[in-house]
Order: C-alpha cells, then structure tokens, then sequence
C-alpha cells in the first residue's frame, strides 16, 4: 500500500538527452489517461485492504493485476509522449517511482492469491493477467523505453548470453547433485564424512565467489588446467551447489523414523533397499527442496563468472556499469531474476510431482 | 517350534541375555515379561537376529537361524513393534504387501492377499486401503501393523510390546482382535510386554525374565499359583485370584440350557421357572431383548408386566469376555447371573456368580497355600539374595 501511495509522489520516468546524462524526472501524470488508471487501482488496492472477508481475495487480485497491467501501459504512453520529437538518441529510463509502483502491485497481487480461497478464481485471474501482460507487450509502446532499446542493440547478443548462463547455472548445479546426493547419503552412514564432508562444505559456502575465482587459479594452474574460463566457473558453481544439496539430503536422511527403519529391516529389506525404497521417498522433499536453494543460489552467482570470462548476462552487468548504462544492467539483472524465479517454480512442480502425498503436508485430508 | 539354547548377548563387560533357554511350541503365544533392561526386547531381536547372539543356538523349526541371510530370514519372520514403524509415504494397501513384495510375489497375488488382511484385522478395505498412515488413529495404524506382518504368511511372529503406545481401551480391542486372530491363523508367537495381564490375558507360555535371565518358563496358571521364587511371585502381583479371572473366559463356565422364549412374557410356562431364576425373552431370530426374573412372578405379578427389556450391547456378555469382565459387570448391575450373547446379540447362554466364585476358590486355595509359607518356605531365601 505504502509502495503504491508512494509511487505517485516519486519521479514516475526519466527523460534523458542521450543513454548517460542524468535525466528529467516527469510524474506519473506525463501518461496521461493511464497514468489516472493506474492511480485508481491504487485505489482500488486500498479498498481491497479494507474490504469484507469474502471480497478480499479478488478485489485485491484484481487490483494487484489491474496496476500492473496499468503501471506498463502508462510506461508505454510516457515512453513514446517523451521519445516523440526528440532526437533518436534520447532515452526514456523507468523511474523510482515506476519501481515501487511494480513493486506494490506485486505485493497486492501475492496478498491477493493468498487471501483467495478458490483455486480457480486464482487460476482464472492468473491466466487473465497474463494475456494482459501480452497483449500490452505486443502493442509496443514498451518498445520506446530505454531497457528496450538496449534489447534491439543486443538482441543478437541477449539470448547467446541466457544460454550461456543457463548451462554454467546447470551444470553447476548438476555436478552440485552429483556428487552432493551421494555425499549427503555417505554422511547420514558415517560419522567422519558427516563431520569433515558437511564442515569442509560448510566453509566453502563462506567464501565470497570472487575470492572463490581467485582461490581457484593456483589450484588449477598447478593441475594444467585454464585458470579462466568455463572450467573454473562450473567448478566455483558446483562447490557451491554442493552445500545445500549435501546437507539436505543427510538432514532429510537422518530425519526418517527410526522405527520405519526398524520396521523395514525387521522385514527383511537390505542396506539398499531400505534405501531405495524408504529412506529415499522420505527424504525426497528436503533433497529436492535443496536442489532448489542450489539453483536459485547458482543462477545469482554465475553473474559473477563473467569476470573470468565464462560469459553469462553478468557480462551485461558489467558493461552496464561499465558504461554506466543503467538500463543496460537492467537488461542483465531482470532475466537473471526471472530464470531464479523460473527455477524456484520448476521445483516446486517437480516435488509436488515426486513426492508422495502420504507425506505432504495438506495433500490428503 | 522354536527353541532357543544357552543364548547369550554380552556388550563387553555387560551381559545383556545370559544363557537363555526355552522351546516354544508350534502355534503357542510365549509372552516375554520381565522389568525394564531385563533383556526381553533383546532376546526377542536376536531371533530374527537385528541383535546377533553372542552364543548359544536358536533353531525355527529344527533350522539354525545363522544358516540364512539375516534379510530371508526375516523375511519369513513376522514383525510387529511398539511404534508400528509403517512406511508414511506408501499407502496401507502398499504398506500390508511389502514382505510380499520383497519376495518377489507378483501383483495378482499380493493384492488379493492385502485386501484380505486388512478385512482379518478389522479393517474395511474399501475405506482404508487407499489412505496413508498419517489419516489413521494409533490402533487403526496397529492393525496395519499387524496386517502387515501377516502377509506373506510367516508360521512365526515377534511382537515386541506391539500394543503398548495406544490408550487402554483401545489396548483392550486389540488385545481381543488378536486373541481371535490367533485362534484362526495358530501362528507361533514371541510377544514381549511389562504387562502382566496382558501376557496373562494372551499367553500360552511366559517367560519371566529379570537381569538377563530367565526366572520362570511356565503357563500362567502355573506362574500365579506355583511361583519359583519369591520374586516371579511379587511380580505376578498380589490380586492373583482377579487375575486367574483374567485367564478363563465366560465360555468355560457359563450354562447353556437357560430357559427363553420368543413369545413375550405372555407365554412364559409357570414351570419353566422350577430351576432357573431367569427366562431370557428374544426376538424371532435368538437376539435378546430382555428378561423376566421369575420372583418376580412367584410374587404374583402378571407375567406381561414381569419382563425387563435391555440392550443386549450393555447388558449381556460374550463367550470370550474374561470372567474378570463378566464378574465385574455382574457388580455394576447388581445381579447374580448375566446373559451370554454372540457377535450377532444372539442369547447362547448365562454365567453365574456361583461358576465364578467356584473359579476363585480353586485359585483361593492356592493363595491360602502361599501364604501359610507351605510354598514359599520350600523357595530359596530371595530377600537375601537381592
């Protein structure tokens, strides 16, 4: 609510004469119609907050996605007002006040999922929401925006560069699983490995990735391998996967019942079995619920690698700042945030895919 | 038939079961009893060999345990512990066919067979097969536990205090269900308990044991009445003539040639009441619905007035209900007879205080006996030696 209120005080965009002088702050209102549509889904918010019970849920969905979808349109309408008559190199930034106004309409839209008791009125609201997000994209007024224009210069760049993360991401996170699965079962079996293996890891994950970069050079040096490069930023990416996939997995495997493992052996099961067909299941959501923190982790860490040149979109960053281009950054930062938040998702399907519902909380009545 | 032979399990200098031996008979209960770190628990865990024996021999059915793998072994071994242990991410159905499973069974068979345990132990399998443990109370899921061990049919069955974790009313169902199971499927059981009238209640056999050792081996009666020592006799307790109760059930005393009639205290024939002193009236099909006592009728009172209608749930007995039971439901109701009913509610007989009380009076004479130190001055001095 403070956010949404706020946002109708602070600068709305900034008009700058090219991509690095400071710009003009205009308010809200350079949008003209949408900018007054976007401030009565303001309102409406707050209406929402103080709404009966029952309403909540929607009105405060409705208005979460209504902001939103109003808060780029009037970016649109702004952009190209702005951007009109002016020379091409002019530039239209997305200003604070825009910031936390996307900011309070995430907030209200989460609110609003949480109050609404009706899966499919969240459901019907999301998949609404998102052909809003659409056809506002596709009508193009975005296209003006500064971060936009960054995109149309290194469109052809952009996408070699998410692939780029992708893999240094995954396959960080794939060597993370495995060796940090069989690690985390060996320190469930053994005293030794769970004290040294689960330390050892533990300070790792204490290292800043830069220093971890420059920690990594005499090693590999000495064994012949490239200082710089890919190599040494997977092998950077997996340590720090291992963390918290090692220590989920034995915190999940010496969290069993010992009498399920009692019950399992007094029936006859073997070492494997009982770890294949108990253990296993039963540890199967902190294993994947550390997969998860892994991912996330390693898709922010992996920016840093483009300072040893494995590429990435943390090279956008960098020349971003390098050029101080706030925009282009920007172009970097948000897919990273959207690929985290992509992984977040995908592993919360798997799990509720993979695990059993005897186990999940609220699964069965 | 098991027999265990000098079994011995030393943790260094402890010696955790000193030189056991005992022979369980072929579908026997032998309860294993004893105070807490008496080695029960562990002499049960060293047959299916969770705990390794440090010596002796332990035979199933004439074979050396040590001769198979730990893992078959087991699996021919039922198993049933306190904390019930079911798997909480696979359902009760899958849970029930997991030794079947083990050994390699195929689907079409081990279904059929889950389905038809949950059934034995009381559990409808079209409600509960589908569910996962955590939607069952602690004696549904022992019940599970229970079908779960049964399932691939094993001719022995460890049960270590099994119903030990559930409330005592529900400890008391159970207890009931299992007695009935075991009359049907006459496995050889080792069932291992600190309550002495649960191992009462379901032994053929107990063994007492204290510090690792065996006391005495024996049947209950002969543990309540001929105690070897002065501390199998204190631990039995001193209410032994209430727990010789516990033993005998309704069944072993109670008449069955009671007079009834289906026709309502209309027809009662006077003579009927010659030497019985109450005609049970029942429904078409046997089901009591209530009773006349025929003072009453003596007195003069109309036979359609005489009857006293009850619910036969409340009022009569079962023949497998204790004598301690049916005694303790002819005090709460005031009289000195009560009706045996089956399953159904169906009339099929009566006990009397006087069957009682002749039970009592055998177990009387022995504790009479006991006292007067004819039994106990003949036993080692135990106060000494403790």
């Amino acid at each position: 609510m403070v956010a949404l209120t706020g946002c109708a005080l602070l600068p709305f965009v900034e008009f700058r004469a090219n991509r690095i002088v400071s710009g003009e702050p205009e308010s809200v209102l350079a949008a003209g119609i949408a900018g007054w549509v976007l401030v009565a889904f303001v309102v409406l918010a707050l209406a929402g907050a103080v709404a009966p019970e029952r309403a909540r849920g929607p009105l405060l969905l409705a208005a979460g996605a209504g902001s939103g979808l109003a808060l780029l349109w009037a970016l649109g309408v702004a952009a190209v007002r702005l951007q009109q008559g002016a020379p091409a190199i002019a530039r239209v930034s997305i200003g604070p006040g825009a910031w936390l106004a996307g900011l309070g309409a995430l907030v209200v839209w989460f609110a609003g999922t949480r109050a609404t008791g009706s899966a499919r009125v969240r459901r019907t609201a999301g998949a609404v929401a998102l052909l809003g997000v659409a056809a506002v994209l596709m009508w193009g007024g975005l296209a003006e925006l500064s971060i936009a224009r960054e995109y149309a210069v290194q469109s052809r760049r952009f996408w070699g560069l998410v692939r780029q993360h992708l893999v240094l991401a995954g396959s960080g996170v794939g060597f993370g699983v495995l060796i940090g699965i069989p690690l985390g079962v060996l320190a469930s079996r053994n005293r030794v490995v769970r004290e040294v293996g689960l330390g050892v890891v533990s300070v790792i994950q204490t290292i800043p990735s830069m220093a971890m970069l420059g920690l990594l050079i005499a090693p590999l040096s000495a064994l012949g391998l490239a200082a710089i490069g890919t190599t040494p930023a997977v092998i950077a990416l997996t340590l720090y996967a291992l963390l918290p996939v090692m220590r989920n997995t034995f915190v999940g495997l010496a969290g069993v019942d010992p009498g399920v493992i009692d019950a399992g052996r007094g029936m006859g099961m073997g070492r494997l079995q009982l770890l294949v067909r108990v253990e296993a299941p039963l540890a199967l959501p902190l294993v994947i619920e550390g997969v998860r923190a892994a991912a996330v982790l390693v898709i922010g860490i992996a920016a840093v690698t483009a300072f040893i040149g494995a590429g990435g979109l943390g090279i956008l960053v960098f020349q971003g700042w390098g050029q101080q281009a706030d925009d282009l950054t920007l172009l970097g930062a948000i897919p990273m945030v959207v690929l985290a938040v992509l992984a977040d998702i995908s592993m919360r399907g798997l799990r509720r895919l993979v695990v059993s519902p005897g186990i999940e909380e609220g699964a069965v009545s | 038939m098991i027999t265990l032979r000098d079994v011995t399990k030393s943790y260094g200098e402890v010696t955790a079961v000193d030189r056991v031996s005992f022979e369980v008979p072929s579908g026997e209960v032998c309860v294993l009893i004893g105070p807490s770190g008496c080695g029960k628990t562990t002499t049960l865990r060293m047959i299916n060999r969770l705990i390794e024996p440090t010596s002796g021999t332990i035979e199933i059915d004439g074979r050396d345990i040590m001769d198979s793998r730990p893992e078959e072994l087991r699996r021919h071994i039922g198993y049933v512990i306190q904390s019930v242990g079911l798997f909480p991410h696979l359902t009760v159905a899958e849970n029930v066919a997991t030794v079947p499973k083990l050994l390699g069974w195929e689907r079409r068979r081990y279904e059929p067979k889950a389905l038809e345990l949950l059934e034995i132990v009381g559990l409808p399998p079209a409600e509960y097969a589908e569910k996962y443990p955590r939607q069952l109370s602690g004696g549904q899921a022992q019940r599970v536990g229970v079908a779960r061990a049964l399932a691939a049919d094993p001719p022995l069955l460890l049960m270590d205090e099994p119903f030990g974790a559930v409330d005592p009313l529900t400890r008391e169902r159970l207890q009931a269900e299992f007695a009935r199971i075991q009359r049907e499927l006459r496995k050889t059981v080792i069932f291992v308990t600190h309550d002495v009238d649960e191992a009462i209640k379901l032994a053929d056999r107990i063994a007492l044991m204290r510090a690792g050792r065996l006391e005495q081996y024996d049947t209950p009666e002969t543990l309540l009445d001929h105690p070897a020592s002065k501390f199998v006799h204190d631990f039995m307790g001193s209410d032994r003539a209430l727990k010789r109760l516990g033993r005998a059930c309704v069944a072993d005393v109670m008449r069955t040639d009671v007079e009834s009639t289906t026709d309502g205290t209309r027809a009662i024939p006077r003579e009927a009441c010659t030497d019985s002193r109450f005609v049970y009236l029942t429904d078409e099909s046997g089901v009591l619905e209530g009773w006349v006592d025929c003072r009453v009728l003596d007195a003069g009172t109309p036979p359609e007035d005489a009857g006293t209608p009850v619910d036969w749930r409340e009022a009569a007995v079962h023949p497998e209900t204790t004598l301690k039971d049916a005694l303790s439901r002819m005090l709460g109701f005031g009289f000195r007879n009560v009706a045996v009913v089956d399953a159904q509610g169906r009339l099929v007989g009566e006990v009397s205080l006087a069957a009682i009380e002749a039970t009592m009076a055998d177990a009387d004479t022995h504790i009479a006996n006991l006292e007067e130190g004819e039994v106990l001055g003949a036993l080692p001095d135990e106060e000494a030696r403790s």
